[in-house]
């Protein structure tokens, strides 16, 4: 527990060191919070009043892709923080938590909470500019979503764990994390509905973590109940899997039995490290 | 005394190449093991093994009486490590360095503050504990790391070349302190480095080459194998001056000519020299008779110098 507790301290202390990283991780949401805010809804609006004619007019597309740009914010931030890993090797540091006694799943789950913090940190920061993009969302389901919000980001820090174990260079990592992280924001429904999409798109979002993530970020924020069913069924609210409706419930079951396996992988390949 | 660490028959190979060949050795509570040989040994090879990092292909390592392969946690709990490289926190502060040590090796709460203070008393950096390790010097950066390892109160300190890139003075006093440590705490310390004036202070030395130890024992009872004074000598002309050594000397292989300079082993260099200076015709350029230094019993083994086999 102590060793968890020590690994995770010593990320997020150099996290609030780090000027530069802290400074970029506060601007980066909100470039794509008024990217994609900004830039798509007028096209995204536009559609769903031509496409439905009651009621179409609405919709309000940032109250759709706001949950969908946290959940990218943690993504992100949660797969490069796993960089790290990479970093302590090169520096040396890896050694000496290596060789002390600290069990090797301490080891990983202690990794994946220092990333997995910092990205609930920045998501919560998204969550600030709420009022200044005259959005409301029930305060109680805001409070319920960042734990959530918590553990989704362990199975992404995972992932991003996982990769950092195998590849050996920064850049090598950056590489690859870049070619990752491109499908899983984009076939995730967080920026656009996911429907329609030809088969093997469909495989990959069923595999995807980040779209179970996204659909409990929604379904918990954005009053589902409230919304016209068409509205519903447009924006992909209603995630289905193999002809299943996928609740929030299994959704949340789906993360935390991805996040288990990924801490078992991570663990094992700790075991096997001799930095 | 009993045995601190014990290496028995330790093996590992990769595809090809057998790097360490079998290997068996003792290490007694409260000695200092000085562990030498050339890059590419196996030294590095069999003190990852011996220190959980590097599962060995077969044969068995006991520390502190608990099996290295076996209960992993508790070897690693028993020992300190000082690598060559830094293995510290650059962005945290001494003070934070040393706190993560405590937790990851689980020191007492209400101990930590005594144990700080006295490693960086030991180690002289009391008026920086609270700087950025980034800006240390590298000597001082070398004590901290010193300091880290002996927070948690190791029976084992494993030294593995800890005095690179130090200056004399803080060699010197580093030496002190772990000489002192030895005395106090009856610390067990396994050693390497290529200074071989350092390795002297060893109660014994292994000198590893090629995979294999082929030799243990203290200082002075390797260097007295190999029996008696040095007398190295260059002349005007070698070749003549080796031919006329060799008729000197009878059949006795005990000279070898390393680059311009013959070197060679007499029980008695007093009543030697005389002989020597009048068979030689040539004129002696440069001589020098001395007592045989580890560096000696280390060409004498490996059949070369250690500076030139570690590339320094």
């Amino acid at each position: 527990m102590e060793g968890i507790l020590a690994i995770w301290q010593r990320d997020i202390t150099k996290f609030f060191r780090d000027k530069a990283r802290l400074f970029g991780s506060f601007t980066m949401p909100i470039l794509f919070l008024l990217i994609f805010g900004g830039g798509m809804s007028g096209t995204m609006e536009s559609m769903m009043a031509g496409q439905l004619p009651e009621g179409g007019s609405d919709f309000n597309y940032i109250e759709f892709v706001f949950p969908g740009i946290v959940a990218m914010t943690l993504l992100m931030t949660s797969v490069f923080s796993a960089l790290s890993i990479i970093e302590d090797k090169d520096f040396g540091y890896m050694k000496e938590i290596l060789v002390s006694p600290v069990s090797r799943v301490s080891i990983a789950v202690g990794k994946m909470f220092g990333a997995a913090t910092i990205a609930t940190i920045q998501g919560i920061m998204l969550f600030a500019l709420i009022p200044l993009l005259g959005l409301s969302y029930d305060f109680m389901s805001i409070l319920q979503v960042i734990p959530f919000m918590f553990l989704l980001a362990c199975a992404l820090s995972g992932l991003g764990l996982l990769f950092a174990s195998v590849i050996r260079s920064t850049q090598g990592f950056q590489m690859i994390v870049n070619i990752l992280v491109l499908p899983m924001v984009f076939l995730s429904g967080a920026l656009f509905p996911i429907n329609n999409l030809p088969t093997w798109m469909e495989a990959v979002v069923t595999v995807n973590p980040v779209t179970y993530g996204v659909h409990v970020m929604k379904n918990v924020m954005v009053d589902v109940e409230n919304t016209p069913t068409q509205i519903v069924e447009a924006m992909g609210l209603n995630l289905t899997v193999f002809n299943q409706e996928v609740t929030v419930l299994g959704a949340v079951l789906f993360i935390a039995g991805f996040t288990l396996v990924l801490i078992l992988l991570a663990t094992q390949s700790f075991k096997r490290a001799n930095a | 005394m009993a045995a601190m660490i014990e290496v028995q028959d330790l093996k590992k190979s990769y595809k090809e190449t057998e790097a360490v060949k079998g290997i068996s050795f003792e290490v007694e509570e409260g000695e200092i093991f000085g562990f030498l040989g050339p890059n590419g040994a196996g030294k590095s090879t069999t003190i990852n093994m011996i220190c959980t990092m590097l599962k060995p292909t077969s044969g068995s390592i006991v520390i502190n009486g608990f099996n290295a392969n076996k209960e992993k946690n508790d070897v690693r709990a028993s020992i300190g490590l000082i690598f060559q490289e830094n293995t510290l926190d650059e962005k945290l502060t001494a003070n934070e360095n040393l706190k993560l040590h405590c937790r990851f090796y689980n020191v007492p709460k209400n101990d930590r503050e005594r144990r700080i203070q006295e490693v960086l008393h030991i180690v002289d950096l009391n008026d920086v504990r609270y700087k950025k390790v980034e800006t240390f010097s590298g000597g001082m950066q070398r004590r901290l790391e010193i300091a880290r390892g002996l927070l948690h109160y190791p029976r084992v300190l494993f030294l593995d070349e800890p005095t690179v890139g130090l200056d004399p003075q803080t060699r010197a006093h580093l030496w002190e302190y772990i000489l002192k440590l030895k005395k106090e705490q009856g610390i067990t310390m396994f050693l390497t480095t290529h200074y071989l004036d350092e390795a002297e202070i060893s109660d014994r030395i292994a000198i590893m080459d090629q995979g294999g130890i082929i030799a243990v024992d203290s200082p002075e009872e390797l260097k007295r194998q190999l029996g008696g004074d040095i007398i190295e000598l260059s002349t005007s002309d070698n070749a003549q001056a080796e031919a006329e050594v060799q008729a000197l000397l009878g059949e006795s292989d005990e000279f070898t000519i390393n680059d311009e300079l013959i070197r060679l082993q007499v029980e008695n260099s007093d009543a030697f020299i005389s002989e020597l200076i009048e068979a030689l015709s040539v004129t002696i350029t440069k001589l020098n008779i001395r007592k045989p230094t580890l560096n000696d019993v280390f060409l004498a083994f490996t059949g070369r110098d250690i500076g030139e086999a570690t590339g320094t």
